[in-house]
């Protein structure tokens, strides 16, 4: 026996919104860094500086540490970018993993229904 | 018990939900073309382009093949990844169509249980939730960034990206000086893939934005149409004595109720 009820609110749909968020402030943060960090060093070091000069820069100067921060920062900011990607994807996997517990419920509260709905029906023919 | 109809242009975006097996073809097909570019267009311009030493290619004259074939690899490298990115984003809005088509079917088939329901018991049917235009209106913003960036790449590989690359690399690019335009065009160039990329998956957070919200609404649906029915059910059950209020219920045993053609052969 089983007792209609609404469905308990699922724990998933308590966790979920985590993830979205989540991947939003990873998206996010990544695409600052992207526009307000990496762009501005690239215009810098590649638009600021002559083959030659750029070629000839001794350890400790500006330019090598520009070219160290675009040669490295992206080999993390990328799998960052694909970490809130995957976030998102936990989300709605989570999401739809709440849709059969609460279809189980409709089928059951349903089937307690359609004895009323049949009376009416026949009632009103 | 008709629908109110939605103001533009969600009434527009609704309407066009059904469409969603077309959109989810046309994202392929443009992931698809992206891949015939890629073997056929791009591939070629590489191999042509690293098929002799470096001081021959470097030093290769604006006009020649090896500087054409520099040119068309950058330039296809400018665009090709959004357009990509934009089948990609039909694929997601398909999926948003779909679930948003799935969330309009489940309130018809609301509507017409309730209209099952003795007058006296039947409870009023709820405006469709404010998630709805959310996610509409999510999906359409994703969609809009991958067409901008697309636009964007586009532009660039049409401009800057050729203008600079078709030059001699040894004789014309390496001997630029500081304040030329050719150093301010490689400014640009080798630049923009930062920001532009990372606007691309602002683009496609927002798809899945809408994915997400589109879910929150069948979720929400489904959970408030369960409360209305519980709730006819323990009025139907209490008034008419069928059964004792609150009793429980049996699992379903699939016999055909008379006067409901739902469950019956």
């Amino acid at each position: 026996m089983n007792s209609v009820a609404t469905p308990k609110s699922p724990w998933q749909l308590k966790v979920y919104p985590i993830f979205s968020v989540l991947g939003w402030i990873l998206i996010g943060l990544s695409f600052l860094i992207g526009l307000l960090v990496l762009t501005p060093t690239a215009i810098g070091y590649w638009g600021g500086s002559a083959k030659a000069v750029r070629d000839a820069a001794e350890a400790g100067t500006v330019l090598l540490g520009q070219l160290a921060l675009l040669a490295t920062v992206p080999l993390w900011l990328e799998p960052l970018v694909f970490v809130g990607v995957a976030s998102f994807m936990v989300g709605i996997a989570l999401e739809s993993s709440s849709i059969p517990g609460l279809l189980k419920n409709r089928g059951l509260v349903m089937s307690a229904c359609c004895p009323y709905l049949a009376n009416t029906r026949s009632e009103s023919q | 018990m008709n629908e109110e109809k939605a103001p533009f242009p969600f009434n527009l975006i609704g309407k066009m939900m059904p469409a969603f097996p077309m959109m989810a073809v046309m994202g392929w097909m443009i992931v698809g073309v992206a891949l015939l570019i890629g073997v056929f267009v791009l591939s070629p311009a590489q191999t042509t382009f690293f098929s002799d030493a470096k001081a021959v290619r470097e030093g290769a004259a604006t006009g020649s093949a090896f500087v054409q074939a520099n040119v068309t690899r950058h330039a296809i490298a400018a665009w090709v990844p959004h357009f990509k990115f934009f089948g990609l984003g039909l694929g997601l809005m398909a999926i948003v169509m779909a679930l948003g088509t799935i969330a309009k079917r489940l309130r018809h088939m609301g509507l017409i249980i309730t209209k099952h329901m003795p007058a006296d018991l039947r409870p009023a049917m709820p405006p469709p939730p404010k998630t709805v235009r959310l996610f509409q209106l999510g999906t359409v913003m994703g969609l809009m960034i991958l067409m901008i960036t697309l636009i964007v790449g586009i532009v660039l590989a049409v401009t800057i990206v050729p203008d600079y690359w078709n030059h001699s690399i040894a004789n014309d690019l390496n001997t630029a000086e500081v304040g030329s335009g050719l150093l301010s065009q490689l400014g640009v160039v080798s630049s923009f893939a930062f920001w532009l990329n990372a606007l691309r998956m602002v683009g496609m957070a927002s798809l899945f934005t809408g994915i997400s919200l589109a879910l929150m609404v069948i979720i929400g649906t489904l959970r408030l149409q369960a409360k209305l029915l519980v709730g006819f059910y323990r009025q139907a059950s209490g008034s008419r004595e069928i059964e004792p209020a609150g009793a429980g219920v049996r699992e379903p045993q699939l016999k055909p109720s008379p006067g409901l053609a739902v469950g019956s052969d």
